[in-house]
């Protein structure tokens, strides 16, 4: 949006406190939601309980239509609807709330850069996964993508998806790669990741900030997803300082809210399995 | 080692060796490695390799993309990264992840889309290096797919029309340039004194910015702001790759100097014909012979009255 629109929206932001009902949504936890989507909505809730702030979760199979931006998930706060990581941190900064405010001017380039690699690598990796390997195609995003709608709809929206899909990889030049590149991708992606955390708690030492959350939402989902094969989990678990990262994660910020994220930990549907 | 490798990519203007992000950073990485390659700009002849640009041929093999021949380069002993740390390699990672993400689309929109840039300076360039009639299609399909690649990576809503998308893609672009000038620092590279791999990425995507002299440049306005790293592009054009700050090449020299060459032989042409003249005039039995012969490069129709005055 432009600039003028974008003070004007962060003035509103900073006027009101954090509300009791924010609400964020996101597809059908058990039957709809695809795996590049869970990592998103998994990304944005863990940096809001990092942030203290507290948010319940929506289910609507026509969330990915009641987005500003057509993508998931969005946080509903007072009168204000925000999608997506990078608008959402920003808003959560003008209400006061900021995770990043401790680092100096290069972590915080640092920071950008890597959250750019995960959006680079990770996501588009899940993305091409999800929808231009024709067997996970076939079995599991096709079916999962239309199942709350009657045929013929769920056949056309699930096709129109994925030209829309194959038409952006083929832009940015993923359209030529074979699988075995995307999975040495995600494995270069992983080791660099790996190699950034070392031995430490968070990626910026002792708190953990934006870049936390958004790792964990990948590699949580992708660790706990059952696809057609286990090689994109294999990928992650070859590293072991990030299945650790992980699980304290998750042991930190999700076990205690049971009745909230019960959906997010436990094991659900054959989709998911624990994360053990 | 020993295979001779032939590097083919788009040749240079402006007083850089390439005007495409890409081939830039090859050369660069190349030159930095020590890896012996030799380029070959494409120009009209038909010879040229059609694919992507730039290729890489050793031997028999034929490799395309940057990361590829990167990657390539690095096997056969040819690192820039050897003394890089582990964090210092996943930091490279993430900087160009970031370059592509945020710097990308708003140089392919400088280059290709915007239309006054693409109609007055990158058309006529590229079409006068590629054969007719390839000339009449290949920049247009080239600027088709910047455009294509800009509104489907960034094009989505809320951004609605394409003067909201060049906003934001120019707006993420200076904070990029930010955030670089900000990692750079003062210090000469980006990870200590000698180049690596993330130098020579973004160099290939900051010379061109920097040097090419478009109409609309609000880009470039911006890079000139931030001095550690227009040093920084400048530092690497004259250690490298032997080329002034001011953007004249060897090569601009060499014709320099043929038009000083043509202007000498010029002079003494006129010289000769006066010499014969003066001969001429000598032999005639009007005139006494003369003392001096020293003026000879003035003008033939001087000397005369001179002379007929001297004792």
């Amino acid at each position: 949006m432009s600039l003028v629109a974008e003070a004007f929206m962060n003035q509103l932001a900073a006027a009101e406190p954090w509300p009791e009902n924010a609400a964020l949504y996101q597809q059908l936890k058990e039957d709809q939601i695809l795996l590049s989507d869970n990592a998103s909505s998994l990304a944005v809730q863990a940096f809001l309980q990092m942030c203290n702030l507290p948010v319940r979760v929506v289910c609507r199979a026509n969330a990915e239509y009641m987005s500003p931006s057509g993508k998931v998930p969005f946080i509903h706060v007072g009168n204000q609807v925000v999608s997506e990581l990078g608008p959402i941190v920003q808003f959560v900064k003008a209400k006061g709330h900021s995770l990043s405010d401790g680092l100096d001017e290069v972590q915080k380039a640092e920071m950008k850069a890597y959250m750019e690699l995960v959006n680079n690598m990770l996501l588009t990796a899940e993305l091409y996964l999800q929808w231009c390997d024709d067997v996970t195609v076939e079995e599991i995003t096709h079916p999962r993508y239309g199942s709350p709608y009657p045929w013929p709809l769920n056949r056309i929206l699930a096709y129109q998806k994925q030209w829309e899909i194959r038409r952006k990889m083929k832009a940015i030049g993923w359209a030529g790669k074979s699988l075995e590149q995307v999975l040495e991708d995600v494995d270069q992606c992983c080791q660099a990741l790996s190699q950034r955390l070392g031995t430490q708690p968070y990626f910026f030492n002792k708190q953990p900030t934006e870049l936390d959350a958004l790792v964990f939402g990948h590699l949580f989902t992708i660790l706990t997803t059952q696809l057609t094969t286990d090689e994109l989990s294999e990928k992650v678990k070859n590293y072991g300082n990030l299945t650790a990262f992980c699980r304290r994660i998750e042991q930190q910020y999700f076990e205690g809210h049971d009745k909230d994220n019960s959906g997010t930990a436990a094991p659900r549907s054959a989709k998911r399995s624990l994360l053990r | 080692m020993a295979a001779p490798m032939e590097l083919s990519c788009w040749g240079g203007d402006w007083g850089l060796p390439s005007l495409h992000p890409e081939s830039l950073t090859v050369m660069a990485y190349a030159k930095f490695s020590g890896a012996p390659l030799t380029v070959n700009t494409i120009n009209n002849s038909w010879r040229t390799p059609k694919g992507d640009v730039p290729v890489l041929i050793s031997e028999d093999i034929v490799i395309s993309q940057p990361a590829k021949i990167l990657n390539f380069l690095r096997k056969q002993k040819y690192n820039a990264d050897y003394e890089l740390s582990a964090k210092q390699g996943a930091d490279t990672l993430a900087y160009i992840a970031l370059l592509e993400e945020k710097l990308l689309p708003a140089l392919l929109h400088t280059f290709w889309v915007e239309a006054e840039n693409y109609c007055s300076v990158t058309k006529p360039w590229f079409a006068s290096r590629i054969p007719f009639p390839l000339s009449l299609y290949l920049p247009g399909k080239m600027s088709r797919e910047a455009l294509n690649r800009i509104l489907l990576t960034k094009g989505g809503p809320p951004l609605y029309s394409l003067s909201e998308v060049e906003a934001q893609i120019y707006r993420d672009a200076k904070e990029c340039l930010n955030l670089l000038s900000k990692r750079l620092g003062t210090s000469q590279f980006f990870f200590g004194n000698t180049p690596t791999t993330l130098d020579a990425f973004v160099f290939g995507f900051l010379a061109p910015v920097y040097k090419v002299c478009f109409p609309r440049v609000q880009l470039q306005e911006h890079l000139k702001q931030l001095p550690n790293l227009c040093r920084f592009c400048d530092d690497i054009l004259t250690c490298y790759f032997r080329l002034t700050v001011s953007g004249h090449s060897p090569s601009g020299q060499d014709t320099a100097d043929a038009n000083l060459q043509k202007l000498t032989q010029l002079v003494n042409k006129e010289s000769n014909l006066i010499e014969k003249m003066d001969d001429n005039l000598r032999k005639s039995p009007q005139h006494p012979p003369r003392k001096l012969t020293t003026l000879k490069l003035a003008a033939g129709g001087e000397e005369s009255p001179l002379n007929r005055l001297s004792p």
